[in-house]
This record gives C-alpha cells, structure tokens and sequence, in this order.
C-alpha cells in the first residue's frame, strides 16, 4: 500500500512550515533588527513562496483541473500572492522589517485554505473558461497587494500613535521642535556643499530615543512616516490597477458566460465596492491633509473590507451570486 | 446687475463645489455604501423574504426605502449622474487646467523640498552645467528670465499630468456605452422546450430547440458524493434576417451570435405533462398543456390550483423523498397545491402516479421532456464600453506609474563662487519624491566638479 504523500501535499506543508518560520524569524527582526535573521527569514519566506506556487503548478499537473477555481486553491494563491508582492516591495523598498506579519497573514490563509480542501472537482460549465485563467489570479493579486497595504498602514498607525504619546509626555517645549532640520551631507568638498532639508516626522520618538527609551530607539529604527506613506500609496497604486483589470475581465467573461457584462451579482458589486473604497483612498491621497494618518486608517480599514468582498460575500452571504459557481 | 453678480457667485460656488475633491469623494462614499448595501441585503425578492429574514422594523425599513432594489433606485442612479457631472466639472476646472503650469518663479526656501549647492563655478558657467545635468537625465530643460533672474525650469514625465484626464475620459466613455444600451439595446429570456420553435421579440429570429444536453459527473470528495455539473448544450436551427435556417451549439461560455444578438445558455429545465382528471373523466383542456416550474393549473369550478414546483430527477423509493442525485434515474415531481392562494399542502409524484387532490379531482405526471433557458442580447454599446474600461485602465497607470515633476533652479553669484539653489514640486506632494530628489542632489555635485 502506498502512503507517499502527492507532490502537491508535500509543497504545501513545506510552504506553511517555512512561513510559520520565517514569519517568526522575521518578526524578531522586526524588534531586534539583527541582520543575522533578515538573512535566515528572507531566504525561508522565498523558499516558501517558491514552494507553493510549485504547488499550484503541480496541482494542476496531477489533476488537469484550473487550481485557482475553489477556495482552497484561491487561498494558497492569495497567500502566495501576498508573499510575492511583499518580497518585490521588500527587495525595492527594504521592507523585510515588515514581513514577518505579511508572511503570518499569508501563512494563517494558506492554513485556512487547507481547511477547505474537498478534494479535486472538474469545473462546472460556467468556469470552463479560459477568462478563469486571467480573471481570477489578477483579482486575487489585487487582494494580496492591499493585504499588504494593510501591514504597512498598521505599522504606519504604531509609531504616529507612539510618536503622539511620546510628545504628551515630553516637555512643552521639546514637544513644539521644529519638525525638519537641515543636515549637510557627506559629500561635502571644498569646491561644492550640498545642503538638502530633510523630514523628521517623528520628533518626539526621535528625543525619547535620545534619551535612552527602548520603544522609541527601536521605533526609529522603522522608517519615518511620510516614507511609510509613500510605500502604502504605491502598494495600493499596484493594488488598484490589478482590481481595475479584474473587474473588466471579470466582466468580459460575464458578457461570454451569462450574457451581460454587468449583472449586480453579489460579488461583482462587492468587488465595486472595494474599487471604490481604493479610489477613495487615491482621491484623498492627493490632498496634503489626508496623506498620512488618515490614510493609513484607510489602509487599515481596507483589509475587512477586502476579506468580505473575498471571503464574505462567498462564504457569508452567497445565495443568489453567480459565484456560488452553479450554472 | 446685481442678479448678474449673484448668478456669477452663485455658479462660482457650484463650480468649487463640484470640482472639490472631497465633493467627489463624498459622492464615492455614498455611493459605495449603496453598493455594498446592496451586497448585503438580498436585491428583487418577494417582500415576504425581507421579513423572514429581517426583524420586522428592518423589513418595513428596507422596503419603504427601496433598498430591495437598490441599483436601480432614484437615488443610485442619481449618485452616478451626480459623480459623472463632478467629474465633468472637475476635469475642466482642475484636472485640464493643472495639466501644462505656467513657468513661474518660486521662492526656493520655502518649498519643503529644496537644496543648494555651492560651487567655485562662476554662475554662467554653473546654469549651463546644470542645465546639461539635468538635459542628460532626460529632464526637459526651459530657460527662462523671470523678475530679472535667470531660472531653469527642468520636467520629467510631463506628458504623465495628462494621466488623470484619461481617466476621467475612460469613465465619460463608459457611461456613453451604457447609455447606448439603454437607449437601443434590449435583452431577455425565453425558454424553449425540446421540438419548440420560439421567436425573439424585438429580433426577426426564431429559433428550434431540436435537443439539450446536460451532463452531470458524480465525484467522491472528502463531504460524500457530489454530483458536478460538466456540461450543458442547446443544439438549436435559428433563421436570422437573411431568411436561411442555420444550425447551432450554444454553449455556456460559447454564445452564438444572430444579426448583432447574443444568444446565451442560461439555465435548464423540465417541462412536465399532466393528465387531470375528475371522478376519472379526463379534463382534456387542462391536460394538453406542458408545463415549467412554477407555472400553476387551476382546477375548473373551484378555488383549487395546483402548481408545478419542482422536477426531482431521482426519488429515494426507501425515504420517499427526493434524493441528491439531479440525473433522471427515478424522476417524480413536487407538486404545491393551494386554496383560494393558501398552500394547503405539497407532494412528491413519481412520474406516472397519481395523486389525488380531492373534490374528485386527480393529476397524473405523465412525462417530461426537457427544455432550455437561453438569454439574449443586444447591446451595440458593448465596443465602447471596452474602449472606455481600457482608457481608464491606462489612465489610471499612467497617474500610479509616472510621478510628473518640475525642478526649479537658480544659480547666485556667492562672492567668488555660485550657489545653485534647487526645489522640487510634484503633482503628488513632496514625499513620495524625496529619495529621487536626494539622489539627484546627490549625483549634482559630482557632475560640476567632473566638468571643472
């Protein structure tokens, strides 16, 4: 009798081991910051995310059957998506500090998502499609893109709130320091000196920090909040255009499969609700008083938002969508 | 001219008012709940559904405030037309005029991004190797003497202010898409029973049913036999305007298309044949008909109706009941029987048995025959729509992707040497410049003193 576990199985459990691990890893690199565990925790977290979507490729070789069209496979890729995107981001924008709790969310989906394994089914006629093959990774993508937003916004929230408390506590005057300083740089000869002006967004963290706090030396450590904000904006500008892309198609294969391209199905509307929500959130973000801490408040408010158009509106609500995957 | 003074103020406040980002806003959250309000709570069903499902405040509340039918209320409709006219007004307040600023000077300190770079260059010679410092990085350089003062005026991506305009337009053009829709389009359903000929209203096609075929697999999975629906096909004859009869498959995902209508597979179904009788004399009126589910036969010279609920493909002869096997192995019918429109009782009829509905009166589900559910559609405004989804798109990377920039530079004598005074502006703030900025003030030095 053969026992051996199916390829497949075997990717998945090396995928949320080194997750789970990784994510740890990394999350101790985020108090720590010893360079020992980024180089442990980034090198695991590839090599899950190298594992799973081997997972999703060998799923398809043994069954034939489109993995992303269950919830078990949408999850894996979601998660694998989420670790995806935070490695790109991560290696473009030195983010690993971040990516402990990215991969812990991407590690508790993929766990969820095994929970949803029925085994294989062919598709039912409305998903014999080759729009399943466009569709459904670039809506997932986008998902993953503002889960990751998310991390990052929550993050922003932790040291503006700890930067508001540090300066209650600090002296009036301490407190009112001018925000920006001038710095000379390095680079400094004697035929030409450069003189930029620089932002400290964070000033009461910074003289807390001065002063021996060990919260606040480490909160220096992330970077300062306008960069934060910056990275959220360009997660969510990845984010936004991959939903825009996924509804279009999604509605392309709509007009194929039942005739209309828009039908106020369940979760198309959902997924126009969402859409709305992140134009919102690009709206305001071209206004001086809503960059910030009021949209990372969005940012945070856009991971619910997201998990009940994705799972919510499936799982919860489902009667009467076309997505419930019936004819 | 005083009323002239007033309605210029007063179309001033409107065209603030309409082109303020928060206006837009605004309407996006407004129109945002209504949409995930309609996600939420069930749309077009019976008003009976709304308070079994709902407390009865919640019901009436959902009812009288039509959020039963929410997309196509006055108010969601009026949203729309609302964020369309914002964003029409906009685009030409804002969004065309902030597209090429005017050269202009600025008071370098004072924006939060500058720097300054002294240098034992004298201050020509300075201007022109930052002007080609920047020309070599693909900065479009403009010169230009303003207030006495010689100033470089450097842009990148300046072609990328035209992003939110594209946007915008993409929008413009999909509500003109589906505005065609409304005006010409049409769409429907009919279902056609097997040997049926049926014709399409609003179309010159009638279309045959010769044969539908399902084909439903049963799996075993970890929750027990699932029976997984594989296929489904309508093999059908249609005679378009030509004339000439054509035959089709129509297939889910493979609609056929007939003079500019789509014919889609919608669903399926199974028309049954009753024979109803009366202390056993056949009533050949009611009996000659083929009925779908839902469709209700009145028994004649009283209150009584009978309707067709349900077509149960395999009946569990042990339990009686209707099994999870939907293929026709066993087939029966469920059958709704009211009185003056009170449901006084349902039954499961095995095809072929008959089931006795009292007053003498008797119905015998005689056979099914199978029939189709196909939708169709014409919508012209569909090339457009396309066309304004993909404008949008590429609007919107071209606003995400492309960060337009301005630099202004000027260079002072500084006793001996010069000093380049530099500051940045973005059409997205400061910050999300400030590393690029850091660079090229950075990288600047180096090319002055490389040149000396």
């Amino acid at each position: 009798m053969n026992h051996a576990m199916p390829l497949d199985q075997v990717l998945m459990v090396i995928a949320l081991s080194t997750y789970v691990i990784g994510s740890l890893v990394l999350v101790m690199y985020f108090f720590s910051r010893e360079e020992w565990q980024r180089n442990l925790g980034a090198p695991l977290v590839i090599a899950g995310c190298v594992a799973q979507f081997a997972q999703l490729v060998a799923r398809y070789e043994l069954t034939g059957v489109w993995p992303l069209l269950n919830l078990y496979g949408s999850l894996s890729f979601f998660s694998a998506m989420s670790v995806l995107i935070f490695i790109l981001f991560a290696f473009r924008y030195r983010l690993w500090f971040a990516g402990g709790f990215v991969v812990a969310i991407a590690a508790l989906f993929l766990a969820y998502g095994l929970t949803w394994n029925e085994g294989t089914l062919p598709a039912v006629p409305s998903l014999q499609s080759y729009w399943a093959k466009i569709h459904v990774p670039i809506v997932v993508s986008s998902y993953a893109a503002f889960t990751v937003a998310a991390v990052l916004s929550a993050l922003y929230l932790l040291k503006y709130y700890f930067d508001r408390s540090f300066q209650a506590r600090l002296e009036p005057a301490a407190a009112l320091a001018t925000p920006t300083s001038i710095t000379t740089s390095s680079q400094m000869t004697i035929q030409s000196a450069v003189q930029i002006r620089v932002r400290r967004d964070t000033p009461a963290i910074e003289a807390a920090a001065e002063s021996g706090n060990i919260v606040a030396r480490w909160l220096s450590t992330l970077p300062a909040l306008a960069q934060i904000d910056v990275l959220i904006y360009r997660v969510v500008a990845v984010g936004l255009p991959l939903l825009t892309v996924g509804i279009i198609t999604g509605a392309w294969w709509a007009k194929e499969a039942w005739g209309a391209y828009w039908q106020w199905d369940p979760k198309e509307t959902a997924a126009l609700a969402l859409w709305i929500f992140y134009a919102i959130y690009m709206h305001l973000h071209t206004r001086n008083a809503w960059r910030g801490v009021r949209s990372a408040w969005l940012g945070v408010w856009g991971l619910p938002l997201m998990l009940f158009v994705y799972l919510g509106v499936n799982i919860v609500i489902g009667n009467g969508s076309q997505h419930s995957y019936k004819l | 001219m005083a009323a002239r003074a007033q309605v210029a103020s007063l179309y001033g406040d409107f065209v603030r008012t309409w082109s303020n980002v928060l206006f837009a806003v605004s309407l996006f959250v407004v129109w945002g709940v209504l949409t995930i309000i309609g996600v939420v709570v069930d749309q077009n069903r019976d008003p009976s559904v709304y308070f079994s499902t709902y407390a009865t405040p919640v019901a009436r509340l959902i009812l009288r405030l039509g959020l039963d039918n929410v997309y196509h209320s006055a108010a969601y409709v009026g949203i729309i037309g609302l964020i369309l006219s914002s964003l029409a007004v906009c685009t030409f307040k804002r969004v065309i005029p902030a597209r090429l600023p005017p050269l202009r000077a600025v008071k370098i300190d004072h924006l939060p991004l500058h720097a300054s770079v002294d240098t034992a260059l004298d201050p020509a010679t300075a201007q022109a190797r930052v002007d080609d410092f920047f020309s070599k990085r693909g900065w479009r350089v403009r010169k230009r003497e303003l207030g006495g003062v010689e100033w470089t005026f450097a842009d990148k991506h300046d072609w990328a202010r035209r992003g939110v305009l594209i946007a915008h337009l993409g929008f413009v053009i999909i509500a003109a898409g589906t505005t065609i829709y409304w005006a010409l389009g049409f769409s429907g359903e009919t279902a056609v029973l097997t040997g049926q000929t049926v014709s399409i209203p609003r179309t010159a096609t009638t279309l045959t049913l010769h044969d539908f075929q399902y084909r439903i697999q049963p799996i075993a999975t970890k929750a027990g036999i699932v029976y997984q629906p594989i296929d489904y096909v309508s093999h059908v004859t249609v005679v378009g305007r030509d004339g000439r009869a054509h035959d089709a498959t129509i297939r889910v995902n493979h609609p056929i298309n007939v003079d500019g209508t789509l014919f889609y597979q919608a669903a399926y179904g199974f028309g049954v044949r009753f024979a109803v009788t009366h202390y056993g004399k056949p009533l050949t009126d009611l009996s000659g008909q083929t009925l779908k589910e839902g469709d209700v036969l009145t028994l004649p010279d009283t209150t009584r109706q009978v309707q067709y609920s349900q077509f149960a493909g395999t009946i569990d002869r042990q339990t009686g009941m209707a099994a999870a096997d939907p293929r026709t192995n066993d087939p029966g019918v469920v059958l709704n029987v009211f009185d003056g429109g009170q449901p006084i009782g349902t039954t499961l009829a095995p095809i072929g048995k008959s089931v006795d509905l009292g007053g003498g009166f008797s119905i015998v589900p005689q056979r099914y025959i199978m029939y189709s559910g196909l939708q169709y559609r014409f919508d012209p405004g569909i090339p457009l729509v396309g066309i304004g989804a993909l404008v949008l798109l590429a609007g919107l990377c071209i606003s995400f992707y492309f960060l337009p920039a301005r630099l202004h530079v000027r260079v002072d004598r500084a006793g001996e040497h010069s000093t380049v005074g530099l500051a940045a502006t973005t059409v997205k703030g400061y910050d999300i410049f400030e590393a690029q900025f850091a660079d090229l003030i950075g990288a600047l030095p180096r090319s002055l003193e490389a040149a000396q």
